[in-house]
């Protein structure tokens, strides 16, 4: 069972990355700088609950706040680019933060054995589930506490005027502009909250992997990011739910006793997916035929 | 019917049949097989090390098999089984893997995940102490091969190693060295700074051993390296970082110019095959001709001969595996017809699979569903308890406390395009 709990571990885990993406995509923003505020949230996370022993509740927050702190900083400056630019400029962030952490070296005697970053090395002992006696379940449940939280307060913000005004600005910036939207303010708090999820992620990932080092925030976790979204469609919070269900599960566990040929089937079955549902495997359409299918009505 | 519902259908169709080969049923509970599962990078950049280790595995089980098969508990000889996993040289697969073998199969025991940092990401989710109640980690034992970084294995005490000791290794190959060249005094030389092994050997064993041995580094030696493992590792860094280099670059020019004005009698590539030959080829493209070359243990494989043999020329290099013995000769043609090479990483799970019988021999393993966890652990004891056992080159001494291993090693240097042993130290 720990096998299916530990897949379900990640599921919510890269759900939260995705939905990091998300938020910003809906303003129009396609940002490659989440694996950085990921890696700020793992390495924040662990060196919290390691080397200063916090539980993982307040650990966890403060990982999170510190990583929507660097996506504040980096919202500003990104505010002057957009498109491919904005891309770019993300990527070097992302490079930026992961070359930090390949450097970081602190280290701290626990017992028989020094804790903390180890540069290239890794930072190993990010034990503070297992050795505190949580079970399979338990960490389980605490990620989706965590992935409920975020999604419902998406889905609510969607429904909200503040989730009117990241579209507007996502659909057409003149026009938000042009009725009174701020866009420094939505661009940068979108950032902001995308930097808190990525920061909630990261940290759950740490403690979950119970090791992080720089090989594991690379330019493919900033692309799977994006992809979660783009795969899953913007329309609803579920998309990135979905998506990552589908790549995840499916696409990485689903498909490897395919052994050899599992990343041509992988891409192949990318490409089928974006073919056969160009807007995202849970677009608008689908989502109304979901809401008929359970009695809550709609129409096309 | 509609578009709509006919890409609904089809891509439901896709998730439901990756689901049900996702989901492999657990044998059925009356085989008496012993089961054991490997894993390892069998795609992406490093994928020769997973396909080499399963063709190494699978004729390591087939000749277990075609002489009998192994003895268990009660008397019953059982066939050997073994799945194979790509695991793809990454630290959420490799986790992964460990949780489904552990979980979802009947295997004993694990042999994986070949990359070190893999290796390192996954021993986190194992239990740390054995009995230790308030520790949740997996309880299952793992034998591992290809993985080399050093000091892996403490981590847990489920987590076992079969893999060369690089400090003895590198002691040895200085003191050869010593007395073949002994005109040569100074060293130069760089590493692929984002990789872990090659990175740390280079600067806490490869350097230090060297200076032991009477070689300096250009320029005076560097503070703090006294011929002691680990000593003086930040300034080695610092000295070398104009010729370090990324394991994704491709372009070694500035490097190769530093090494060609360090005009060092002997230089030193830590690296991997992949960028070990691009650097060997832009020094063989700058007229780059130390006395000495000296590669890292990883780097005595066949992929090295196959990107750069001629480059390669005349490098030096430790290995834990050679075919020098009938053994090892034996287990690298049937490597070969498999599909894979036999060297210094894969050939240990050879070795695996032969301890893994004898340890099952020694300790009474019944290989029943109701017995499994039981058998599992009694694998781990009879793994901790192991002194010595039988490897293709000779006896491998076991590190108790730690899990590792000591194994026989020899000095190779590429000639004409093959490894040829040019000193056996065992």
């Amino acid at each position: 069972m720990s096998y299916y709990l530990g897949l379900v571990q990640l599921i919510g885990i890269h759900t939260l990355l995705g939905l990091s993406a998300y938020v910003l995509m809906l303003t129009g923003q396609l940002s490659l700088g989440q694996a950085g505020f990921f890696a700020i949230g793992a390495y924040s996370a662990g060196i919290l609950t390691v080397i200063f022993e916090l539980p993982i509740l307040p650990a966890l927050l403060a990982a999170a706040a510190i990583a929507s702190f660097f996506a504040f900083l980096v919202g500003f400056p990104a505010l002057r680019v957009k498109g491919l630019m904005l891309v770019v400029a993300t990527i070097a962030f992302s490079e930026f933060v992961r070359l930090f952490f390949f450097n970081l070296s602190w280290r701290v005697p626990r017992g028989d054995i020094e804790v903390g970053p180890d540069s290239t090395n890794g930072f190993r002992e990010i034990r503070f589930f297992v050795a505190n006696g949580w079970s399979a379940w338990e960490i389980t449940a605490f990620v989706w506490i965590f992935v409920i939280l975020v999604m419902a307060a998406l889905w609510w913000t969607d429904r909200s005027r503040a989730g009117a005004v990241l579209r507007a600005v996502g659909e057409d910036e003149l026009a938000a502009q042009s009725v009174g939207i701020n866009l420094t303010a939505v661009k940068v708090t979108a950032m902001t909250a995308g930097g808190f999820i990525a920061g909630i992620g990261g940290a759950l990932y740490a403690h979950t992997a119970t090791y992080v080092d720089h090989l594991t925030f690379t330019v493919l976790l900033a692309t799977f990011a994006i992809a979660y979204p783009i795969l899953g469609g913007l329309s609803s919070v579920f998309g990135t739910l979905v998506a990552v269900i589908f790549i995840q599960g499916v696409l990485v566990e689903g498909l490897r006793f395919l052994g050899d040929w599992r990343n041509i089937v992988f891409g192949l079955l990318i490409i089928a997916a974006m073919n056969l549902k160009p807007s995202g495997l849970f677009d608008a359409r689908t989502a109304q035929v979901l809401k008929r299918a359970v009695g809550l009505g709609g129409k096309d | 019917m509609s578009a709509v519902r006919l890409s609904t259908t089809a891509l439901a169709s896709m998730a439901v049949a990756a689901l049900i080969a996702f989901a492999q049923p657990v044998s059925a509970a009356d085989e008496r097989t012993v089961k054991i599962a490997g894993w390892g990078a069998k795609s992406g950049p490093l994928r020769s090390f997973g396909v080499n280790s399963e063709a190494v595995l699978k004729a390591a089980v087939q000749s277990i098999n075609d002489s009998g098969g192994v003895k268990l508990g009660d008397g019953t000889v059982a066939q050997m089984e073994f799945t194979y996993y790509d695991s793809a040289c990454n630290a959420d697969q490799a986790i992964s893997v460990a949780r489904k073998v552990e979980s979802q199969t009947e295997a004993l025991i694990g042999i994986g995940p070949t990359c070190s940092g893999a290796a390192a990401a996954m021993y986190g989710i194992f239990q740390k102490t054995v009995d230790d109640e308030s520790d949740t980690g997996l309880q299952f034992p793992i034998l591992t091969d290809t993985a080399i970084r050093p000091g892996l294995a403490k981590k847990s005490q489920w987590t076992f190693r079969n893999v060369p000791n690089e400090i003895t290794m590198y002691d040895e190959l200085f003191a050869w060295l010593r007395a073949q060249y002994p005109d040569a005094k100074t060293i130069y030389g760089g590493t692929e700074t984002d990789q872990a092994h090659s990175k740390l050997t280079f600067a806490i064993v490869i350097v230090p051993m060297a200076k032991k041995h009477g070689f300096e580094w250009v320029g005076g030696g560097i503070e703090g390296v006294t011929g002691k493992v680990r000593e003086g590792y930040e300034n080695v860094l610092e000295v070398s970082k104009s010729s370090n280099w990324l394991m994704a670059d491709t372009n070694f020019s500035v490097q190769a110019r530093a090494f060609k004005k360090s005009g060092a009698d002997m230089m030193i590539v830590s690296s991997h095959p992949f960028t070990t030959c691009g650097m060997l080829k832009e020094m063989k493209r700058q007229r780059i001709k130390p006395k000495v070359l000296v590669g890292l243990t990883s780097s005595s494989s066949a992929e090295t001969l196959k990107g750069c043999s001629a480059a390669a020329e005349g490098m030096y290099i430790p290995t834990g595996f050679a075919p020098i013995t009938d053994a090892a000769a034996k287990v690298a043609a049937a490597a070969e017809a498999n599909g894979g090479s036999a060297d210094l990483h894969s050939a240990a799970a050879w070795e695996n699979a032969h301890i893994i019988k004898q340890v099952i021999e020694s300790t009474g393993i019944m290989a029943k569903p109701e017995t499994l966890n039981d058998d599992r652990r009694k694998i781990r004891d009879g793994l901790e308890t192991l002194v010595k056992v039988d490897g293709l080159m000779g006896d491998i001494g076991r590190v108790q406390d730690e899990g590792e291993s000591v194994k026989p090693y020899v000095f190779v240097q590429a000639d004409s395009g093959t490894w040829k042993v040019v000193h056996d130290p065992r």
